[in-house]
Formats: C-alpha cells, sequence, structure tokens
C-alpha cells in the first residue's frame, strides 16, 4: 500500500459534527494503522474562536467515543496530536493567519505545500471558503492542492454547475474530489471486484439472465437534529441523487478497460446518462414518495415527520421514496431497477439484490418446488457487510423438496478484521490523489439530470403518502412493484 | 450490558447491539472452526418466530428447536408475552441472544434471540420482531400455548410469516378453536400456509387407514362403510380430555369420502361425541368419538380406530396402538375372520420431530384445511 506524500490536511468546519464523529477519527485510525506520512498535519479551521490545545482535547474526547477502534492509543493520539492544529477563520485577518501557520508547517515539517482542503460545512459556506482559498493564497506556491467537496454538491443541476464553476475558480477538476461516503465502503468496492475479477459473474450480469435489481437503503433512525437540512432537501436530494444512483451506477456499468479513476468514472457517467428521465406523467406511474408518520422502532414509540422539532406541522417533504427506472442500453433492455429509500423504515439496512430469472424448464413437480425461488445475488453494504447467494436445494428426506437456501458470506467473520470505515479509505484515497471513488462533475451533472424532473412534478402538485414509522413506506411503494408481478426483497 | 449468560444468553441494549454481539460470536465460532481445519460457511434457511405466552413453554419450545438446528440452520425469535403476571403501566422489551453450541454442530449457524415484552406492548411488538429477522429468508411463525387469538400482535407476527405453525392437541374446548383455526385457514389462503401440529401427528394413523383400501378387492368397502369408532387418550381420571385430534380424523374421513353432517347426538359416555352422518349415498351411519385410558399415552393422542363396512359381507378395519406406544397394529377382519395383520413401528411424536417434520413444508396443505371445514360442519 502506498504511503501517501508529505502533506497537510486542512479541515474548514474543523469544530464541527462530521470533524469530530467521522473525519478526526477516520485520521486518527489511519494513524494507527501506520498509512499517515512520515510528516503529516491536520488543521482545522471555523469561525470559532479555540486554541490548539481546546482543540486538541475537545477532539480527545470525540475521537475515543467515535473511533472504531477502542481504547483510545495514548501514545498514538499524543504524536497526532502535536501535529493537530486549530485557526480560527472569522475574517480576512484569519485566513492570513492560517497562510502562515501553513508555510510555517512547510518549512518546519517539510509538508512540501501539499495540501487538501476538506469542505466539511454547510454547503452555504462553500462560496466564501473557495474564494478565501483563492484569495488569501492558501494554495502552496509549490506542491500539489486539492479540494474535498461534502455533498450534497448543489440543489439541483444549475445550482450543481455554478459551484462547480465557483470551485474551478481555485481548483481544476481534477483537483476536486466530491466525496460520497458509500463509495468508501467495502462492499459497494467489492461489487467491482465481484464482478470484474471473477469469471463467473459477469457472463450472467445481464437482461438475459437477470430479472431485476432491487437496491434499497433504508434507515430506522428519523430526521435527528438535522431537521433544517431535510426540510429542505428530501430524500431525493439526500439520498437517490448520490448514494442510489452510484449504486446504479456501479451494478449496471460496463467493464472498465482500467481500474482507475478515469475508466471507471467513464464508465459509470454512460451509464447516469442510459438512466430513461422520470418526467411528467411517468412520474405518478414510476415514482413513489412518502412521510412517516408515528409508531414503533424497535419497541420504542417514536413521532412522526411533522412532529418533528424544526419540521413544519403540513410539510410536504419526502421522507421515502421508491422508483422504478430502466437503462437504456444494449445490456439492461427490459431489466428494471427498483430503487427505494427512506427513514423511520423497520430496520437499517443497505443492500443491492441481483434477481435472476426462474430456470428455463422446471422438471420438478409444483409441490417439490412450493420452496423454491428465484436465485438471487445480495451485497450487504451495511449494517453487515457481505454477499448471499440463494439457491434451490434438496431437502434431505425422501422425494425431492425443495427449499432455498441461502449462502452467507459475511465480511467480518470471513476476513476476521473489521472493514475499514469509508472516510478513512476515502481521506487516504484524496492524500495519494486517486479519485476512482469519487464523483466527477459529468456524473454530478446526470445524477441532477435525472432526479430535477421529479422533484419539479412533485413539488408543483400533490404530497407524499403517509406510511407507519416502523413500516416498509407507503402502500404504494408494493403497488410499484407488484404492478409487474415482483415484490420488495425481506431486507 | 453483558452480564452472566443465563438460560437466555446475555441481555442486549437494543437491535443492533445484539447483532453486534452475534456477529462477535460467530467470529468466535469461526476462529474456533478454522483452528480445527474447518470453515464456518453461514448458511440459513429459515427465519423461526416462537411466540409463548408462559417462560416453561418458551423454554421447552426453545429446548426443542436448538436441537433442530443440524437440519435447520436458523436463527430463532422467541417472543415470550407474559401478560399474566406482569403488569406494568408503560410495555417495555427487553432482548438477550446467544449462539448455542451443540455437539457437531459447529458448522451450522444456528442463533436464537428472545424478545421478553414487558406490559401492554400489543401494538409494538412486531416492530421489536422485524429487524431481528434475517433478509429475505422465510418465516415460519410458531404459536404456542393458548389459542391464537385476534390481538394485535397476533395479525401483525402472522402478517410477517410465510407459514404458522399452531398445536391443536391442548385444546379443552374443540368446539370454540377448530372453528377459529378454519377461519384462520380461510383467511391464509394465498397469504400463508397453517399447519397444525395435531395434523402432522395423525399422518401414520390416515396412512395406515389408506393403505387398507388401496387393496382392489377391499376398495368397494370404502363405499359401504357402516360405523366409525375412534378412541383418544385421556388421563386415569378422566379429567383432561382433549379430542381435537380425534375429531381431525372424523374430519378428514368425512371430507375424503363426501359425507354430510346430519346431527349431533349424545354420547352414551363421558367426554365422548356421537354423529350421524348421511354417506355419500345417503344411508345414514353413525361415527363415535371415544375417551380411553391407557398407560403411556399422551392425553389427546389416539388410541385406536375401527371401521365398521358392509357390502356382501361385513367387515372391519381396526388400527390399535401398542402398549409400547411406539407400533401399531392394523388388522382386517372378514366376515368374522382375521384376514391380515400387520405390526409397523410408530414414529415418535416428540414436538421436535413434529417441527422439524413442518420446518420442511413451505406450501399450505389443502387436505388439512378441507378436513377442518368438514369438521367445522359437523359440530
Amino acid at each position: 500500500m502506498r504511503i501517501p506524500e508529505p502533506s497537510t490536511i486542512v479541515i474548514f468546519g474543523g469544530s464541527g459534527d462530521l470533524a469530530a464523529r467521522k473525519l478526526i477519527p477516520a485520521l486518527y485510525n489511519l494513524a494507527l494503522q501506520r498509512l499517515l506520512p512520515a510528516t503529516f498535519s491536520v488543521v482545522g479551521t471555523s469561525r470559532r474562536p479555540l486554541t490548539s490545545d481546546q482543540y486538541r482535547a475537545e477532539l480527545r474526547d470525540a475521537v475515543a467515543l467515535h473511533s472504531r477502534t477502542k481504547p483510545l492509543n495514548e501514545e498514538v493520539w499524543r504524536s497526532f496530536a502535536e501535529h493537530l492544529h486549530f485557526i480560527a477563520t472569522p475574517d480576512d485577518a484569519g485566513y492570513e493567519e492560517l497562510r502562515q501557520l501553513l508555510d510555517g508547517l512547510d518549512r518546519d515539517v517539510g509538508t512540501q505545500a501539499n495540501r487538501l482542503f476538506y469542505l466539511a460545512t454547510p454547503p452555504s459556506a462553500y462560496e466564501a471558503i473557495v474564494k478565501a482559498i483563492g484569495e488569501h493564497r492558501l494554495r502552496g506556491a509549490t506542491g500539489w492542492s486539492r479540494v474535498v467537496v461534502e455533498k450534497p454538491f448543489g440543489r439541483d443541476r444549475d445550482s450543481a454547475r455554478e459551484l462547480t464553476e465557483l470551485i474551478h475558480t481555485v481548483f481544476r477538476e481534477d483537483e476536486v474530489f466530491r466525496i460520497d461516503h458509500y463509495l468508501g465502503k467495502e462492499t459497494v468496492q467489492n461489487i467491482l471486484v465481484l464482478r470484474f475479477a471473477n469469471a463467473i459473474f459477469e457472463p450472467i450480469w445481464n437482461r438475459q439472465y437477470v430479472d431485476h435489481v432491487q437496491i434499497t437503503v433504508a434507515e430506522s433512525i428519523g430526521v435527528e437534529e438535522r431537521a433544517g437540512y431535510y426540510e429542505q432537501a428530501g430524500a431525493v436530494r439526500d439520498i437517490v441523487q448520490n448514494h442510489l444512483l452510484q449504486l446504479v451506477a456501479l451494478v449496471g456499468m460496463e467493464p472498465p478497460v482500467a481500474f482507475d479513476d478515469k475508466a471507471v468514472r467513464d464508465e459509470k457517467v454512460k451509464v447516469l446518462r442510459a438512466l430513461r428521465q422520470i418526467t411528467g406523467a411517468d412520474v405518478m406511474a414510476n415514482a413513489v414518495r412518502g412521510q412517516y408518520t408515528r409508531g414503533f422502532i424497535e419497541g420504542e414509540p417514536v413521532p412522526g415527520y411533522r412532529e418533528e422539532h424544526g419540521v413544519a406541522p403540513d410539510s410536504r417533504t419526502e421522507t421515502f421514496v421508491a422508483l422504478k427506472c430502466w437503462v437504456d442500453n444494449w445490456r439492461w433492455e427490459g431489466t428494471p431497477f427498483y430503487i427505494r429509500t427512506g427513514k423511520r423504515l423497520p430496520k437499517r439496512s443497505t443492500e443491492i439484490a441481483i434477481q435472476f430469472r426462474l430456470a428455463p424448464h422446471q422438471l420438478f413437480s409444483k409441490e417439490a418446488l412450493a420452496g423454491l425461488e428465484p436465485n438471487a445475488l445480495v451485497l450487504r453494504i451495511q449494517p453487515d457487510e457481505g454477499i448471499s447467494l440463494k439457491f434451490g436445494a434438496k431437502v434431505p428426506v425422501q422425494g425431492i423438496r425443495i427449499r432455498s437456501v441461502n449462502m452467507d458470506f459475511d465480511y467480518g467473520a470471513s476476513f476476521m478484521v473489521d472493514a475499514p470505515d469509508a472516510y478513512e479509505t476515502l481521506i487516504l484515497d484524496a492524500l495519494r490523489g486517486d479519485a476512482t471513488l469519487f464523483t466527477r462533475r459529468d456524473e454530478v451533472d446526470q445524477q441532477w439530470a435525472f432526479v430535477d424532473p421529479i422533484i419539479q412534478t412533485w413539488a408543483s402538485s400533490g404530497s407524499p403518502s403517509p406510511y407507519e414509522s416502523g413500516t416498509w413506506g407507503p402502500p404504494e411503494a408494493d403497488d410499484l412493484i407488484a404492478r409487474d408481478g415482483r415484490g420488495w426483497r425481506k431486507a | 450490558m453483558s452480564a452472566e449468560p443465563g438460560f437466555w444468553g446475555t441481555r442486549r441494549s437494543g437491535v443492533s447491539d445484539l447483532e453486534r454481539e452475534l456477529t462477535r460470536l460467530r467470529r468466535a465460532q469461526s476462529a474456533h472452526a478454522r483452528e480445527q481445519g474447518g470453515t464456518v460457511a453461514r448458511a440459513s434457511v429459515l427465519n423461526l418466530i416462537v411466540y409463548a405466552d408462559r417462560e416453561v413453554h418458551a423454554r421447552r419450545a426453545a429446548r426443542s428447536i436448538s436441537e433442530l438446528a443440524l437440519r435447520h440452520p436458523s436463527r430463532a425469535i422467541v417472543v415470550l408475552a407474559d401478560r399474566g403476571i406482569e403488569r406494568e403501566a408503560e410495555g417495555r422489551i427487553e432482548m438477550f441472544c446467544q449462539v448455542p453450541i451443540a455437539d457437531g454442530a459447529r458448522q451450522v449457524s444456528y442463533e436464537q434471540i428472545l424478545v421478553r415484552a414487558h406490559g401492554d406492548v400489543e401494538d409494538r411488538l412486531a416492530s421489536a420482531v422485524i429487524p431481528l429477522l434475517v433478509p429475505d429468508l422465510p418465516v415460519f411463525l410458531w404459536w404456542t400455548g393458548s389459542t391464537p387469538t385476534s390481538g394485535r400482535s397476533f395479525g401483525d407476527l402472522v402478517g410477517l410469516a410465510d407459514r404458522l405453525i399452531v398445536d391443536s392437541s391442548d385444546v379443552a374446548r374443540p368446539e370454540i378453536m377448530l372453528p377459529q383455526l378454519a377461519h384462520l385457514c380461510a383467511q391464509a389462503r394465498g397469504l400463508f400456509g397453517l399447519t397444525d401440529l395435531n395434523w402432522t401427528r395423525l399422518t401414520p394413523w390416515r396412512e395406515i387407514v389408506t393403505s387398507f383400501f388401496d387393496v382392489p378387492s377391499w376398495r368397494a368397502y370404502l363405499d359401504g362403510i357402516t360405523g366409525v369408532r375412534v378412541g383418544f387418550a385421556v388421563d386415569m381420571d378422566g379429567r383432561d380430555i382433549h379430542p381435537s385430534q380425534a375429531l381431525l380424523f372424523v374430519g378428514w374421513l368425512a371430507s375424503r369420502l363426501g359425507w354430510r353432517p346430519l346431527e349431533a347426538l349424545a354420547p352414551s359416555e363421558a367426554g365422548g361425541l356421537l354423529f350421524a352422518i348421511a354417506r355419500r349415498d345417503g344411508a345414514r351411519i353413525m361415527v363415535r368419538v371415544r375417551p380411553r385410558f391407557e398407560r403411556g399415552l399422551a392425553e389427546g393422542d389416539l388410541s385406536g380406530i375401527r371401521v365398521q363396512a358392509a357390502t356382501a359381507e361385513l367387515a372391519e378395519f381396526v388400527v390399535k396402538r401398542q402398549p409400547d406406544a411406539a407400533h401399531q397394529t392394523a388388522t382386517v377382519i372378514l366376515g368374522g375372520e382375521r384376514r391380515w395383520e400387520r405390526t409397523l413401528p410408530l414414529k415418535s411424536p416428540a414436538i421436535v420431530e413434529l417441527i422439524g417434520e413442518e420446518l420442511s413444508i413451505m406450501g399450505s396443505d389443502r387436505t388439512y384445511e378441507q378436513a377442518l371445514r368438514a369438521l367445522v360442519a359437523l359440530a
């Protein structure tokens, strides 16, 4: 594994929630695994007036709480924290101070002006930050500079384009790393390995053998503390536009010519471009939206969405979406992709299911086949990453009785290690300049192009169908797939 | 949170905590298997939800199903809703889990979870069970103890199930329970399969009675049946009367042979039942169901069957359980003369065997439904 070059990571929104819960714990775990360069500094910045010492103390507690490895390794943390700094940037003077610190670090610890800027702030702050990076010459004179931008990237196609243009005033496209942390998950990367490192799957990975594909991103949590953001976004912008469409692209893509950022993303964007638009009257037929009402999760009573703190009592924001999509290309003609996501569903579960067709001719009697279901290959992304294959097997009794069996490959139990956190993978990739798992501007553009008409149609009329918390969405979602003689999997 | 593991394993604070613990236990098992040169493929074929309203039933069921792990790798979710004892104002749900290891069963995955409900949790019980189900595997619901009722948790749990398993054997008042089951069967059509362990217990009896009439020269007696007597076991004092198994047998005969009920008559002995029935050709015949004390038999189990018929000559077809309870003797008497006799082993009716049999079947049992319907018409 190539260790990144000496560098500095600058986290805007460095005193925020994302930094405390994800970014700093990820960096600390990279340090634990000896994957950070020998000379590496972390600089946090935000408007808050904090000293570096206060910052370190805050983050020490955060890492002890949120790190996937416990307990905290004091030695490693102490050494990591020595290279952890904080600069308050409420105004231009702050940015000047930041530049001086960065230049100083380059001189003192030899980070060679290699800089990774991480925008971990709400999107409303992006413009000011990007401009400040340019105006205060935070990019080093030598070395590389890259910028990581968190989702959501824009709120429609036009605003995403504007944001890209803004960032391009300071960074080239090959320096822009749009993060979608789903892509950092092991199983998501494993889609590519499964498909393209094995000889037995790719030949059947097409319309001839695959009946349909189901992708589910289910959360059992509600809107929690994010009502302010969520009210404006909704499930389409929050999950469909990025995570779900990326999963569709990875499942649907053609074999890339190489495993590098250009080849992989070229193929992904082709799938996104082949997605049939759902517009006007089609929205009624192929898209379902829902909003949770009060109910029970894991035996505990939970409030409805409109009763949540910060949500309008007559809110029309969707917390559930189900779509029937078509990838109009040679490989997938006639094989639909059913995708769904929602909050306050019965359990947290993300999975991709490739549902195969039935065997073409059935030798066995109807009674024998009563327990048989079509083959399915399921890629589980969370909570337990793994892969399972469903096939029919004979029940060990006299005579033929067939039963579907699931053969499970469990990451944890097979490799005996915890899969790295997605942020570790992605930060390391960004430090090494590998953009394969990041989203390119044309991908983002196509993703918005797909969801914009749906959002617009929904905004203009109607409202989401209510569903009780702890159920799998409104009945319309079942109808959506039942119309085709199929059913949602029991996720 | 992890206190000493008890009968139900350790208590966990919620679904994700419980899943983490199961993952840890599976890994430990997997590591152990590697040392032994094996591997653990986690193959599962089903989810089994066991509903019990008393701790003793829950424990008995848990022991039975852990014995089945080798044949039916599964995740068992035991739901214990003991409303009788605990009266808590606010309903609450606790969860426990373990991965029991039976000898030689290391290669097989079997996970057991206890969902214990305190107080009134009718409306939320299912929400604790759903996230525990292994995705995309068939769900069996074994409803132990008292009659399935119309409560919300029954409806919710049945809604999750592909197959509902009940046992009508313990029922003291079959005239109430059996029509309920028939009603449930009608509701179940196309949604889930329903079976009754008591029906499974009848299988050897049905097989042997059917086999009499596979003999071509005896088949004609089927249309000339003049009377049927069915005996079922009771305890010495004749207190525990559980005639459902015997009644199911009568219902089966009636549904297969196209008999119509005429009237229910007063039986000559306490605890017995007497029916007048019209044969397909209209002739009136009598069917008696009689309690018998027999040592070694579980209450309610069939003790014997006698089918009388008349065509050119009189015939009797008799099946009796041997005193050891492990054998059955079938006898055919024609014109007062014993023509044929055979003794067969009788499979153990242990609950483990019965459940094991049920778990390997997916479809619903039309013959049972028809027997039940015929029976409801009789009573």
